[in-house]
């Protein structure tokens, strides 16, 4: 069968929706009675108080503009230590930490399976010593970081090398602050990551959780992820509700570990600001009021701080595209200011050239000074909230709220989140969703400009389109890939065994007893235990293979360990 | 009417990347256009690659990769079709190029070549085309 010819008029001069993004029906105008139901004090509150609709902060950003932040994640330490510097003299504040693909996964650069994708996203960040040079002179303990990375094992280990990084300079690793996104149902849902299966990181991811509480406490140890969702295709009704019940389940967990909500204090998301402007600006509202509401009643926080959300944003990737790449300034630009109006505190925006490569220095140097011009030009964050009370938008804030409900209450009905993605009913219910969105497109009910509207070909576009396409950031060439290889294994060949054995010996021996894992982890680390051999042994303490790919053996270190 | 025997695709991740999105929106476009689409799933190897398309007895490999190095992946993936003595498979690429890549691609005989954002019915017709007498 022939697929169905697009009925998409390239000239189309009239609308060709009436939903948003996620499908919520729109009325042409909304007003008085639409908004009727909304009580000012129980459904919005002031900025600064419960619900927290309307922002964390009384003065919001006159008093703290929200934090600037990129994955900076190129391919060798030298070039990312150089980048973040770069960014930090432009007015970067949050570094957003990562690394290559083959470490997200959870083994390390001489793998078979690594070669592929290596320093692919990022640094291949196996050791301590790689770390220390990807940081080298930024200010630990006064920068905020956030790890942004896949597999549950980055987490614990990559919180791990800052921790050991502060420690080994003689720093009061009380001072450590930044988040990690340490989310593990997105982890699976996904990624797919390889690392450990999902009981495993369940409670890694509380065993992060409980050490950074105990002794980090300005460290955010989880941030519930939506925009990977989001990205994998889940409405914006999907990714919310997704969030408020990983975060729920988690914190339910660690009350089980006697941790309570008044102790951990505030919760962060990290969301996706979508191209739906509206939708995304009430999305940022209602996750807050719904956060504050689940904290307050279901979860006995008491404190106002244990039940303030904080919203962490990466713009969406996949909003942007590879034709006409200059259009992708219009769409980051106006994602920025969506998150802008909806209260975030923190924002990582996509680049324009991140449909064609890794996202050049300049692309980045631009996403910035949006963000200044919106700022000091435009004056758009002088007021908190300055949509709050339109009719619209509360009406469409209300609605949302209505559907994120039912479906949290479908997840309950089966179960909770976590039941949720071992029967793989979250899989059907993010690729339903793709399915829809990729019907809508082919159908021409959803047009992207320049991909199935408004189209030109490649060789019409003119020289500031061609410039983008030329100067995103190109992958690792071979060389650099063997040069890595080469790196790694004489790293490893160099360490002093009798310092790491007793060390590994202990983070195996704390996994098999059930203990919290991650000071085990932050020693072994000191003494040169990797990433992957950390994945390794943590593997073996729960009875897997040493190897999540199952290609190699565990190095003769662990085996003596094993068998000795 | 004797039925047409439906056109073999295997979509086919090669290494750590993790994103998914366009390999799972190729799946199901290809499938919708009325063609049998085998998926390998991420973190596979080019010899699981080559090995997967000669015992599914594909038409076509559709590599899909977003972390820039689909030329190398492709190169594996031509040296083990070799190796199976099945270099008749024809491939064809999609996911992050810089028209370097796609050159060095094109060079090696991958056709196709698109980037995020291709409208599907682009790549049915460029499979259909490849692969019908």
């Amino acid at each position: 069968m022939e697929p169905e010819e697009t009925r998409v008029d390239r000239l189309a001069g009239h609308m060709v929706r009436t939903a948003t993004q996620s499908g919520i029906e729109l009325k042409p105008g909304y007003g008085p009675d639409d908004a009727s139901h909304i009580s000012y004090r129980k459904d919005l509150g002031d900025p600064g108080e419960y619900p927290f609709t309307r922002g964390i902060y009384p003065e919001m950003y006159r008093n703290r503009l929200w934090l600037k932040s990129f994955i900076v994640s190129y391919a060798t330490a030298e070039e990312t230590n150089q980048a973040f510097r770069e960014y930090i003299a432009n007015g970067m504040t949050d570094l957003r930490l990562l690394c290559d693909l083959p470490t997200q996964s959870g083994i390390d650069p001489d793998h078979p399976s690594a070669w592929n994708s290596m320093m692919c996203g990022g640094v291949a960040t196996y050791a301590l010593p790689v770390y220390e040079e990807m940081l080298a002179g930024l200010p630990l303990g006064e920068a905020v970081f956030e790890l942004a990375h896949a597999g549950m094992s980055s987490f614990l280990y990559f919180y791990g090398l800052l921790v050991a990084m502060m420690e080994n300079r003689g720093m009061d690793i009380r001072k450590l602050r930044g988040n990690s996104i340490n989310d593990p149902i997105r982890t699976k849902l996904v990624y797919g990551c390889p690392d450990f299966p999902t009981h495993t990181d369940r409670r890694i991811c509380l065993d992060h959780i409980e050490f950074s509480v105990r002794n980090t406490p300005s460290w955010r140890p989880i941030a519930p992820n939506g925009v990977d969702p989001c990205q994998g295709g889940m409405d914006a009704i999907r990714e919310l509700g997704g969030c408020l019940a990983v975060a729920t389940a988690v914190m339910e967990d660690l009350r089980d570990r006697g941790i309570g909500i008044d102790e951990y204090g505030p919760m962060v998301f990290s969301l996706d600001a979508e191209s739906d402007f509206f939708e995304t600006i009430a999305k940022f509202r209602l996750a807050r009021k719904m956060w504050a509401r689940i904290a307050k009643e279901r979860l006995g926080a008491t404190t106002d701080r244990a039940m303030q959300l904080k919203i962490g944003i990466r713009t969406s990737g996949l909003s942007l595209t590879h034709q006409k790449p200059l259009n992708n300034a219009a769409r980051v630009t106006l994602q920025i200011l969506s998150c802008v109006l909806g209260g975030v505190n923190s924002l990582d925006a996509s680049s324009i050239d991140e449909a064609v490569g890794l996202p050049s220095q300049e692309a980045r140097i631009f996403n910035l000074d949006a963000q200044h011009i919106i700022t000091h030009e435009a004056n758009v964050p002088l007021v908190a909230d300055p949509l709050g009370g339109s009719y619209y938008l509360e009406w469409l804030t209300g609605k949302m709220e209505r559907e994120v409900n039912s479906y949290l209450e479908e997840i309950e009905a089966q179960g909770g989140i976590f039941a949720c993605l071992e029967s793989g009913w979250l899989g059907v219910v993010m690729e339903s969703c793709r399915a829809r969105v990729q019907y809508e497109k082919a159908e021409g009910d959803r047009l992207i400009v320049g991909v199935n509207a408004f189209r030109c070909e490649e060789d019409e576009e003119g020289p500031i389109n061609e410039a983008i396409r030329d100067t995103a950031y190109r992958a690792p060439t071979v060389a650099m890939r063997e040069e890595r290889v080469r790196e790694v294994k004489e790293f490893k060949a160099g360490r002093d065994v009798r310092r790491l054995q007793p060390l590994t010996t202990d983070l195996l021996r704390t996994t098999r007893e059930g203990g919290n894992v991650q000071r085990a982890v932050i020693e072994a680390a000191k003494a040169g235990l990797t990433l992957g051999e950390c994945v390794g042994v943590i593997r073996l303490g729960y009875g897997i293979d040493y190897d999540p790919f199952k290609q190699i053996d565990m190095p003769d270190f662990v085996r003596g360990i094993v068998e000795g | 009417m004797q039925q047409e025997r439906k056109i073999r695709v295997l979509i086919a991740k090669v290494g750590c990347d993790i994103h998914e999105r366009g390999a799972l929106t190729l799946s199901r476009a290809l499938r919708d256009a009325g063609m049998e689409v085998i998926y390998t799933g991420r973190y596979q190897t080019p010899q699981g690659v080559a090995s997967a398309a000669v015992s599914e007895d594909v038409d076509m490999i559709a590599l899909s990769d977003h972390t820039g190095s689909l030329p190398i992946i492709a190169g594996q993936v031509i040296d083990e079709l070799k190796a199976l003595d099945a270099t008749n498979v024809p491939i064809t690429a999609g996911g992050l190029l810089t028209p370097d890549d796609v050159k060095a691609l094109e060079d090696m005989g991958v056709s196709g070549n698109y980037g995020p954002g291709t409208p599907v019915e682009v790549i049915v017709a460029h499979i259909n085309g490849l692969v019908k007498p």
